[in-house]
């Protein structure tokens, strides 16, 4: 193909920016639990605004590259955002568990296992752990999504340029008028 | 040169998906073995492993050895669904590159699944795992077709920008 390589960085860092902060966002980041939705769906934008900028048909292989971008630039985001929310988040499942408490209720397993989960990822290692996991495991879910995109966004072809019109005929040069 | 991958890249990347998808499913029925057999630090990485793509509510998880799957029924689904479409693939398409999948495809796959989802989030109905499980096999049969498909052409197109210069080089009589 004779096109010029895509601009891939600034749809990415785009969309990456948005699905990071939704995916860092407390009950918004559920959004993740139905199939990687701000992921895929962050990457299949990614993919149409890479169309949008971009002259020509793009690959599957160009998805493919924005897509993984836009997955690793999310989970970067959406770590920085779930730093200063995992107060936010430990005291609303605080106020949850003494909500049940004084219901009278055991508390559920899979309550125990999301708070356990949450103060599990308060330590900078597992912080660390879990930025590169999210960022293999959205690199692979965003390169997905950006095929998607592609396939449903991928542009419109450019028409090949016209061949360029022959050049006038020269008209003949005569002696120089006398008159 | 052509600009559609080859069999051989294809091929490749469709050993290399297949590999990562059982060392996947494998990592999500490992998660509650380890537990069962003690291994609670082993357990818990791998279960740390899955918690940025799945809620984890043991609820909505199928159990194995009285611990629940590393991901909800949904999501396993959905994982399952790609390897049983990973398995169809070289019947349907051989190892040669195709075209992605029609968008109409895309949406009739993923239909049931968004149905069965956005009506659990505004608590219209809550569905048995079973059908959380089937909605998620649906879309997820179809993942495999947009997947290898995108890498191989991602694969080939490298490979090819790679050897532009190599060639002109070459072919430069200087």
């Amino acid at each position: 193909m004779d096109q010029q390589k895509p601009e891939y960085l600034r749809p990415a860092l785009i969309a990456g920016a948005i699905a990071g902060f939704l995916s860092g966002l407390p009950f918004i980041s559920a959004g993740n639990c139905l199939c990687c939705l701000w992921i895929i769906g962050g990457a299949a934008v990614a993919a149409k605004l890479l169309a949008g900028q971009t002259a020509g048909v793009l690959t599957s292989g160009d998805g493919a590259i924005v897509g993984a971008l836009t997955g690793i630039v999310a989970a970067v985001v959406s770590t920085l955002v779930q730093i200063p929310m995992q107060k936010f988040n430990l005291q609303l499942a605080q106020r949850v568990l003494d909500w049940l408490s004084s219901l009278g209720n055991e508390m559920p397993s899979s309550l125990e296992g999301m708070i356990g989960g949450t103060t599990g990822v308060l330590t900078p290692g597992w912080m660390l752990l879990g930025l590169f996991f999210s960022a293999a495991i959205y690199a692979a879910a965003g390169a997905l999504g950006g095929i998607i995109g592609v396939s449903l966004f991928k542009g419109k072809a450019v028409p090949p340029a016209p061949a360029a019109p022959p050049p006038p005929p020269v008209p003949p040069q005569g002696p120089a008028d006398a008159s | 040169m052509t600009d559609e991958p080859g069999p051989r890249t294809v091929g490749r990347i469709y050993v290399l998906t297949a590999a990562a998808t059982v060392l996947w499913l494998a990592a999500i029925f490992l998660a509650p073995w380890l537990a069962a057999k003690g291994a609670v630090g082993p357990a818990r990485v791998l279960y740390a492993l899955f918690r940025p793509v799945c809620h984890q509510i043991a609820d909505r998880c199928f159990m194995l050895a009285g611990h629940p799957l590393a991901v909800c029924g949904r999501c396993l689904g959905i994982y399952a669904g790609f390897a049983a479409g990973l398995a169809v693939c070289p019947f349907i398409r051989g190892f040669r590159a195709a075209a992605l999948p029609r968008p109409t495809i895309f949406l009739l796959s993923i239909l049931p699944l968004a149905v069965d989802g956005v009506g659990g989030v505004l608590g219209l109905w809550k569905s048995p795992i079973g059908l959380r499980f089937v909605t998620g096999l649906v879309w997820g049969t179809v993942l495999p077709f947009y997947f290898v498909a995108g890498l191989a052409d991602l694969a080939a197109s490298r490979r090819r920008r790679r050897a532009a210069p190599a060639l002109e080089k070459g072919g430069d009589p200087k």
